[in-house]
Formats: C-alpha cells, structure tokens, sequence
C-alpha cells in the first residue's frame, strides 16, 4: 500500500507525528510526503531512519518530496545500494555529507596559503607570488580541467574575499561544478567569517576526508 | 496537557479557547534568531564606547553590566518568547526563570524586573493573561527581586518576558572571558530542553518525564553560584546554556577566553527520552540553525550518532549555567553542588589553541 501525504503549511513537530503514525501501519509499504520546510525534510529523514526505511528526498522549487519505502519489498543488491544512499541522505550532519561527496576522489586543490610557492624576500616578492596563484587559478578554469575541490586554509582563505582579486575566478570554478570550501577556523582568524556563504565554510574533518579520497592533490 | 485555569475562571461555552501554545512556530529560546544572522543584522549597529560599560557586545554577553562605582555595577538583560507550555502560569515561570539566568550568568543578583507582554484579548480570556503574570511575578519574588510594572501590547502572538536589572560588585563580576587554558568545563541541569518542549507540543512524553522537564524549566540558576561562592570557589568564566545549545555558548567563552574546548559526551546528562525522541525526528528549527553557524568550529574526534550531536546543538529554555574553575577545584564544586541537591557535571575542558574551536569527543 502507498500512502501520499500533503504536509505543507505544518510546522514541527506535525509533519514528524502525521507520517509517524501511517508508517507504524506495517501495511503501509511506501510514504510519499510534500513539505515545504529544510527543517521539516531533515526530521523526516531522521524518523525514516530510526524506523529503518529507505528515504529519498527530492527538491521541487517551492517544496520538498520525502519518498520512504520499506526495504523488505526489494530485491538484495538494490537493499545493499539503498543502505548507502539512505546513509547519505539522512546524515544530515555537513561533516559526513561532505565527506560522502568527497568520496567521489577526483583532482582536490589544496590551499593552504594565498601564494604561489614563495619568492625569495616574503614581503616584497608577496603580490608576485599572490599574482601568480591568480593565474594559477584561471588557467586551471580555462584547461578544461575540473577539479572536484577546491580547498582553502590558513591565509588561503583570504582569495574568497569578495574584495580579493582571485574572488571572481573561484566563483567560476563553483559555478563549473567544483566543490568550492573554506575552513571555518581560518575564515574565523582572518576576521571574514561574515562575507562567506555558510555553506562553502567546513572544518578540518571535512578537508582531511577530501585530501585522504582524493585520487590526486594539487597543492602549489 | 492538561490546562491548569483557575475555576472561578467565567469562560464563555460557545467561544472555544485554543490552546496557549497553538498559533507558537517555534517555542522558547527555539524561537531565538540564529547566531550567523543576528551576526548580520548588528554588523552595521554604531560601536559604542563608555569606560563604564564592562561588557562588550562582540562577546555576546549574557546582559550589559554598566559601572557605577567602584564598588558598584548594574547588571541590565531582557528575554521574551512565546508560550513553550499551554499551562499559562506554568509559561510565566518558565519565562521569568529563563530571564533571570542572565543575571545570574553574571554573577549578579536581581532586584527589580519589568514585565514585557503581547496578548490578544479576543483570542484568550484576561484570566489566561493574569495568569502569565502572576506565574512570572512569583517566580521573580523567588528570586528575591521584584515586578515593578511593565508593558503590554495586543498582539496575534502571545509574548511573555522580563527586563531583568541586577546589581553586582564589577570586580566579582563572571564574563565568558577569563577561562584559563586546564579549566574544567561545569554544567548545571540537563540537556534537551528544545526536544522535549517539542515532544511536550506532540504529547509524546510520559507523565514522569513532564515532571521532570517543568521541574527543570522553573529551577532558578541562583543557587549553584551562591553556593560555591559560600565556599569560596574561584569560578573563571561563567555563562549559562540557552538558545545557542551547548556548542554556541561553549564557542562564545572559548572565543572570548581566547582558548579551545573539549567535551566529553560521555559525561554530559540528557533529558530522559531526548535522544530517543531526537532519533525519530523531533529536533527543533532552532537545533538546524545552531548547527549551521557553530558546525565549522566543531571537529568530532569519534563518529557520534546524529542524535546526539543533535542535542549538543539543541536549543535551551531556561538552560543551567556553564562555568570554568581550576582543575583542582573540581571534586570539591561537584561534592559542593551535589550536597545541595543541585545536578552538575564535569563536561570537559578548556585547553590552549585556536580559540572557538571545540572538539567532541565520546570520553
């Protein structure tokens, strides 16, 4: 048996109790809810979860679609794949959501200063050696290379200032795809924490799982 | 849950009155505006300079402390939500309890509270409005303060809370700064006060585990702090544990300490059924929000379950208080507060490093 159910307009914790109580009917095989909240699609993804359903989660513009289906009712390769996405689905925790994209390994850029190498006199050499990450940037945008990260740390952080000259070639780069991030710590240290998007801010976990699944790792 | 009006209470039969807690999107410090945007909004606000004025508010104090004498400081605060309980002297306590904390926080004392209230008579009887008050001013009398007046507006949401002055000798004055690196970390009551006002709104809790929760929610923060300043314990650093959950306060004395955390969750006490009730899906708006402006900071050394990291960011209503002592202080603050019946634990520690990084770890 499938059970639609139109939760919009519900604040929590409604639409967690309403799809509670259908899903405690055994009989019910598959729920598919609409609602119109990240709050309400997470709990419902935590509910599907301790009830050990297969969830899938779709975005459609103004609202959600939270699909949970039990697993019993599929055959054992498509329960072993379904675990997996099920796992990254609900692990709403940005931490292993990250991780789990990382996964994919792929060409990671490393970061962890806002030079090019290092010219012989730190200070009077530094716009050269910044110059030069610039270009370093730009011409990886332009190779059709895509990188699956970019990650910057430390003094790295500064080239996604919005006032910083490589600003521009980085949103290209996160407009072609690339997973575009800065550590929190370090955003925090350089006093820019406010002038980036919260969701290209991570942490250490974060980059440390991107450097280990990664297949190579550019790190001028 | 059952509603507690008065008998003599006139209720008109043909009007239904809905209940306190029904037109509420998000209840107590759940309802709070989350951390990284309320950073927005004061961004542009003028900085203010007075060598008076012992706070500053890029620390995000608990209340403003001004110096009047040497000897002397006033401490101000204000705190008002909307109703976390139908009961509605039940919903003033809880609000004058949560209120207050912010003097304590402090290390201050109460003296004086005024009453800020929005309410719409068409919706609710006078006696639901005199009942708010009522539960309000007796807890502030509690407190050994006083409701001095206030204000009130007519308003589709109802609004309860207080502006708290308290006094305060500014030398003995407890900020979130001045941790030093090795301080243990202290934490008075429970966690999970925002996943079980939101499992109280679905009634999913036994009738022993609202006891506990209303009982929580109306104990005053002031008797940790008498108690050990009885005692003479040096307390560093003290704030107490509301909106912002566990993780955004613990990062705002760390960032105001200039030191990073650790806790240890083994050692951190929970609401009963909270992580349970936190698994299935009630988790506060508020749970989400603190997540995404206090996430980077975190690092979790073992892989939680989501539930309990969840908690760690859960939203407190009238929370207990978070203070930093010597390490060496330890046993004897917890034989301290234990003597006296007071729930406390030692949650973790502060450690040198990059301030406002925090770092979980199970034990």
């Amino acid at each position: 048996m499938k059970k639609q159910l139109d939760l919009r307009g519900l604040t929590c914790p409604e639409p967690v109790l309403r799809t509670k109580k259908i899903i405690d009917d055994q009989a019910v095989l598959s729920v598919e809810a609409l609602v119109d909240s990240e709050v309400n699609v997470q709990n419902l993804e935590r509910l599907a979860r301790s009830q050990n359903l297969f969830v899938k989660k779709e975005s459609l513009g103004s609202h959600f679609r939270i699909t949970m289906d039990r697993k019993k009712d599929h055959s054992q390769k498509d329960q072993a794949d379904e675990v997996e996405s099920g796992k990254e689905l609900s692990d709403q925790n940005m931490q292993t959501a990250q991780a789990s994209l990382a996964r994919g390994g792929g060409t990671v850029v490393f970061l962890p200063k806002d030079t090019f190498g290092q010219g012989s006199d730190n200070l009077k050499d530094y716009d050269f050696s910044h110059n030069l990450l610039n270009v370093f940037l730009q011409t990886i945008n332009q190779s059709g290379h895509k990188p699956s990260a970019v990650l910057l740390a430390n003094s790295g952080v500064r080239l996604i200032d919005p006032g910083a000259s490589t600003y521009k070639v980085l949103c290209d780069l996160k407009d072609g795809g690339t997973t575009v991030l800065a550590c929190g710590l370090c955003l925090d240290y350089y006093g820019l924490k406010e002038k980036v998007p919260l969701e290209q801010i991570t942490n250490m976990f974060a980059i440390c799982e991107y450097l280990f699944a990664a297949d190579q790792i550019l790190s001028p | 849950m059952t509603t507690n009006r008065p008998k003599e209470q006139p209720i008109d039969p043909r009007r239904e009155i809905p209940r306190l807690t029904s037109n509420v999107k998000a209840a107590g410090c759940a309802a709070k505006i989350s951390a990284h945007e309320l950073k927005q909004i004061l961004a542009g606000l003028p900085k203010v300079h007075d060598k008076n004025l012992l706070t500053s508010i890029t620390n995000f104090e608990d209340a403003a402390v001004y110096k009047l004498a040497e000897d002397q400081a006033v401490i101000q605060t204000v705190d008002f939500f909307p109703p976390v309980v139908d009961d509605p002297y039940l919903f003033g306590q809880i609000a004058a309890t949560n209120a207050l904390s912010d003097i304590y926080a402090m290390g201050g004392r109460p003296i004086l509270a005024l009453a800020i209230f929005s309410f719409s008579t068409c919706d609710y009887p006078l006696s639901v409005a005199a009942e708010i008050l009522r539960g309000g001013a007796d807890q502030v009398v509690r407190a050994g303060a006083i409701v001095a007046g206030g204000h009130s507006i007519q308003g589709s949401e109802t609004l309860y809370g207080l502006a708290v002055t308290g006094l305060i000798n500014p030398k003995k004055m407890l900020t979130n700064g001045g941790a030093k690196a090795g301080d243990a970390i202290i934490m008075t009551k429970s966690l999970g006060t925002g996943v079980s006002l939101l499992a109280l709104k679905a009634e999913l809790l036994a009738e022993n585990e609202r006891a506990r929760l209303f009982s929580s929610l109306t104990t005053l923060n002031n008797r940790p702090l008498t108690v050990l300043s009885e005692s003479e314990i040096d307390i560093h650093a003290c704030t107490d544990v509301t909106g912002f959950g566990l993780i955004g306060h613990i990062h705002e004395m760390t960032k105001a300490s200039k030191l990073s955390a650790r806790i240890i969750v083994s050692s951190l006490r929970f609401m009963p059924s909270c992580l349970e009730l936190a698994r299935e899906g009630l988790v506060p708006a508020g749970s989400y929000g603190n997540r995404k402006s206090f996430e980077s900071n975190v690092s979790y050394i073992n892989d939680l379950p989501l539930e309990v990291t969840d908690l760690l960011y859960d939203p407190q209503t009238a929370g207990g208080l978070l203070f930093a002592v010597a390490p060496r202080d330890v046993e004897q603050v917890l034989n301290k507060l234990n003597k006296e019946h007071i729930e406390a634990s030692h949650i973790g520690h502060f450690l040198e490093g990059i301030p406002g990084h925090i770092d979980v770890t199970v034990r």
